[in-house]
């Protein structure tokens, strides 16, 4: 699934683009990240603590796909070749990066979801905010699959054709995620 | 979409969930003239490695001025004619060894 209102490029143009690219045509490269930053940069900002770091991950999802330009068989779209590398750049920027701080108590963000004062229930952003500081506390790959299966909506399927892993993992994965994920926000910090 | 068994943490994890897709992350910062900086980073890794060699010369430039200057401060001074050599009077009896033949 892709992201509602974003250009999807003809598959035959993004060929064409991609072969002139290999030939050493810059402006076709360029043209070919004009047309797909958007996807790969919303996809990224899932996992990004801050604009720089979804800046960092937008162009080195780039750089990869211009390195590995020769590998694209074609066989598929130009878009889900693009997404797999897209993922594997995010999930390689969870494994390098370390536990990160608590920014934010989320203790102190269930209060003031609980707070009748604040409304009737969390706004969109501070739902946003509270699942971000929980998924900071998972495991990568729980990071990612449940980023992917329930954030994105994916399917299993999707979700194991972009990571490379089986379906059964996809499943397991996304089933532990999930617990650590309730249990997180329900204020059980399993540190 | 899931086949979990669903008790009250769950359904407040979906409300969050459901509530956080409404919620896109604001790319447009960073969407803007982005395709101009993926391309710099590209030909900045294009270039080959002579192509830095320039940027080192003023380093080189440097380096050499302050070697030069050090080796000319600190390294003895040594006459070039026996008169000299002579004249100084440290080296006299060496010198006049030397040039005897003894």
């Amino acid at each position: 699934m892709y992201a509602p209102g974003v250009p999807v490029a003809v598959p035959d143009e993004d060929a064409v683009l991609v072969r002139s690219a290999i030939g050493g045509d810059d402006e076709a490269f360029k043209e070919l990240v004009r047309r797909h930053k958007g996807t790969v940069l919303r996809s990224a900002a899932r996992f990004a603590r801050n604009p720089e770091e979804l800046d960092d991950l937008g162009q080195e999802t780039f750089l990869r796909v211009y390195r590995d330009l020769r590998s694209f068989r074609g066989d598929a779209p130009f878009r889900h070749w693009l997404s797999r590398i897209t993922v594997h750049v995010c999930y390689d920027a969870l494994r390098k990066r370390r536990r990160e701080e608590k920014d934010v108590s989320l203790e102190v963000l269930a209060a003031t979801v609980a707070d009748p004062s604040t409304g009737n229930g969390p706004s969109a952003w501070l739902a946003r905010m509270i699942l971000d500081q929980a998924m900071s506390r998972l495991k990568p790959e729980d990071r990612l699959v449940i980023t992917l299966y329930e954030l994105e909506d994916r399917s299993v399927r999707e979700v194991a054709e972009l990571t490379g892993w089986s379906e059964t993992r996809v499943k397991v994965r996304a089933f532990r995620a999930r617990q650590a994920l309730k249990r997180l926000i329900g204020g059980d910090d399993e540190r | 979409m899931n086949d979990k068994p669903h008790d009250r943490s769950d359904v407040e994890l979906d409300r969050y969930i459901a509530l956080a897709r409404q919620a896109p992350p604001d790319i447009s910062g960073v969407e803007r003239n982005f395709e101009t900086r993926v391309m710099a980073r590209i030909r900045e890794g294009r270039e080959p490695w002579y192509a830095w060699a320039w940027r080192l010369v003023p380093i080189f430039l440097v380096l050499t001025i302050l070697l030069s200057g050090w080796s000319l401060s600190s390294s003895p001074v040594h006459p070039a004619d026996p008169v000299t050599m002579l004249a100084s009077g440290t080296q006299e009896v060496a010198l006049l060894d030397n040039l005897t033949g003894e």
